[in-house]
């Protein structure tokens, strides 16, 4: 039922609005133009390391920080001037933030007694949130007696209780143990599908990025770097920054020896490949390029496998983890390289410091324009 | 033990001194206050009970009344005056405003208590700054008194205890989690309500705490009552001076003495029953 009314808040095309948004701090340029329309009903996570700027811009559409240049539209309406508590954005902190000197139901019905809503109505939607948030029966507990998971809870329903026109989530499993962490995704990604929240969410662990979001908006140095769906993002990287930064990959130097319009040939060491030739693949015969193998596009050659697709490598190390094995060699030439092989079996087949051939699933390489962005 | 910590019991030599010091004082004061006095003389007689049935008189339950309701309007003031400046010199965005801050508020604490009490006399006088610039202002014709009134000494009590109340005051400030105002304001807050509902009870702890240890402390205070009092405005300390220095009765400062120590201790426990509830109500409701 609340499902229902809670989808039914906003009808609009862009719930969010980033526009040509810069923040400078002295010369420091924070966030760099940076644009981004959001749909309704999106799960948009902000992703990059530390000090991308993905912070910034979300307290920027907090209203927390204002804007150096451009503007922000929420629900439609430019909010650039609006003062945060006018803003109608449900935040949740990393810290949590939560009141301690109320108990859970007055943390949660924060936000509605704000609003003005009657006694009753009140009671209704925090005992239907705290319902929802599997808090039932905590109304009266102290912050101080609640563990971190339950804060986060708790966090968590305290912003939705107010049914925000954007949810805004500051890296807010970063505080839970691993187990936690992955519970917590699950509880998002429902409380997500429950609510209907227009979401953004912002963290540097690109895990959390690729299991929890619709898209995913690449950060990096103020500026976006990328914004496409998780198995888009992770499959077809827009630059070597993306590439490295989702995911374990190898980056290989490698040499276009022969372009055509159809097709261009290139050498990555003693590897050779040809590749129908992709339209945003700009480079010509002779250039250097950066060919981006993931460890698990990397396997142990076979008999089958053409001469011109294999390479000897030393192994350097294994890492056994269980599911699978990390194998890290060395290749003349190319510097070194990860593996990632099922189970177990390579540790004793090939053991280290032994020579291993190996072979790449070529139709997965990944080629860039060899610059650092 | 020893060998963990070396020097524990070295260590601990200027404490236990100073504290069998203390107790063998007041050890003593218990002593005199059941010892017989001697009019005309310093010296005392025999075991008496009857400094403490001297006590049963209006005057002191005046005085007594009276330390409590100007140590308690201190307490009070000094929190409201100090509250602002140590907000301020905790958020200031600009380095030099805290600097100046700071400055303003730890120095008068390097000022002798008598240099700053003489100097509220030129202040407070029948001719001092505040009555010279009324009358010039035009808002008062005649001196008003502010001199040798309880106006006077809480006045200049205030000023007395507003620095350990600021640094109280500050550090409790500055320990509150700032994200819980701007989750307050997120929800909808306006600054106002930020300040009254989120601000204000983080730092209860702070402002609970400074006012009992001004409040103690005031019960205490000597040379700012009987210099701004003038002899007018008596707290229980003048009393215990009068009777010991000026009517040499040892036995019955001993007794007034015994009395203020008790009630001072009274109050405290009862501001610590009161707070701990306080505080519990405020984690419940």
């Amino acid at each position: 039922m609340m499902h229902q009314k809670m989808t039914a808040i906003t009808a609009l095309e862009h719930s969010v609005e980033i526009k040509a948004v810069s923040k400078t701090f002295g010369a420091f340029h924070a966030v760099n133009n940076v644009s981004l329309p959001i749909r309704a009903g999106e799960f948009v996570t902000l992703l990059g390391p530390s000090g991308c700027g993905k912070t910034t811009l979300l307290n920027m559409v907090a209203g927390f920080i204002d804007p150096s240049a451009g503007a922000i539209h929420i629900g439609g309406v430019d909010v650039t001037n609006v003062p945060v508590h006018l803003r109608d954005t449900g935040m949740v902190f990393q810290s949590y933030a939560l009141f301690p000197h109320m108990n859970v139901f007055d943390n949660v019905a924060f936000g509605l007694r704000q609003r003005k809503f009657s006694k009753s109505e009140v009671t209704r939607k925090v005992m239907q949130t705290i319902e929802m948030m599997k808090l039932s029966g905590m109304e009266g507990r102290r912050i101080s007696q609640l563990s971190g998971g339950q804060q986060q809870r708790v966090a968590l329903a305290r912003a939705i209780a107010i049914q925000p026109k954007v949810l805004l989530l500051d890296e807010p499993l970063s505080a839970l143990d691993k187990s936690l962490r992955a519970q917590m995704q699950v509880e998002l990604i429902e409380m997500h599908r429950n609510t209907g929240l227009t979401t953004i969410f912002v963290t540097h662990d690109q895990g959390e990025a690729l299991s929890l979001s619709d898209r995913i908006v690449v950060m990096n140095r103020g500026q976006i770097q990328q914004v496409a769906e998780p198995i888009d993002l992770y499959s077809n990287p827009a630059n070597g920054f993306v590439a490295s930064f989702i995911g374990e990959i190898n980056a290989l130097p490698a040499a276009i020896y022969q372009a055509s319009d159809r097709e261009i040939s290139l050498a990555i060491g003693d590897i050779r490949m040809t590749a129908p030739r992709r339209p945003e693949w700009k480079f010509g015969s002779g250039e250097m390029v950066k060919a981006f193998v993931r460890p698990e596009h990397v396997r142990m050659a076979t008999s089958a496998d053409a001469g011109s697709n294999v390479v000897t490598g030393e192994v350097l190390t294994h890492i056994y983890q269980g599911s699978h094995t990390i194998t890290r060699l060395r290749i003349d030439g190319l510097g070194p390289i990860e593996m990632r092989l099922p189970g177990g079996d390579v540790v004793g087949r090939v053991p280290v410091g032994m020579p291993a051939q190996i072979a790449f699933d070529l139709s997965q390489v990944i080629l860039l324009a060899d610059n650092p962005n | 033990m020893t060998r963990q910590r070396p020097f524990f019991v070295q260590f601990l030599v200027p404490a236990v001194l100073v504290a069998v010091i203390f107790a063998a004082a007041m050890f003593n004061v218990l002593k005199y206050s059941f010892l017989e006095f001697v009019p005309g003389s310093l010296n005392v007689g025999g075991f008496t009970l009857e400094n403490f049935t001297r006590i049963n008189r209006p005057i002191y339950y005046w005085v007594l009344l009276d330390t409590f309701i100007l140590s308690f309007a201190t307490a009070f003031f000094a929190l409201l005056l100090s509250y602002p400046i140590s907000f301020a010199l905790v958020r200031a965005e600009r380095n030099w405003v805290r600097s100046v801050l700071v400055v303003l508020a730890i120095t008068p604490l390097f000022t002798g208590e008598i240099v700053r009490t003489y100097s509220w006399m030129l202040v407070l006088g029948s001719d001092g700054v505040v009555n010279t610039a009324l009358k010039s202002l035009g808002v008062i014709d005649r001196s008003v008194p502010i001199m040798y009134t309880r106006v006077g000494v809480v006045i200049a009590l205030v000023q007395f205890a507003m620095p350990v109340m600021i640094i109280l005051l500050a550090t409790a400030i500055s320990q509150i989690n700032r994200d819980c105002e701007k989750a307050a304001a997120n929800l909808g807050a306006t600054p106002n309500t930020v300040f009254w509902w989120v601000t204000i009870p983080l730092t209860l702890p702070g402002i609970l705490s400074g006012f009992v240890v001004v409040f103690a402390w005031t019960m205490s205070a000597f040379s700012t009552p009987q210099l701004i009092g003038g002899g007018k405005v008596l707290m229980i300390s003048n009393v215990v001076y009068l009777q010991g220095f000026s009517s040499f009765n040892l036995p019955f400062a001993a007794v007034l003495s015994l009395v203020a120590l008790f009630a001072a201790l009274g109050s405290l426990a009862l501001m610590k029953l009161l707070t701990a509830r306080l505080e519990q109500n405020m984690a419940t409701s």
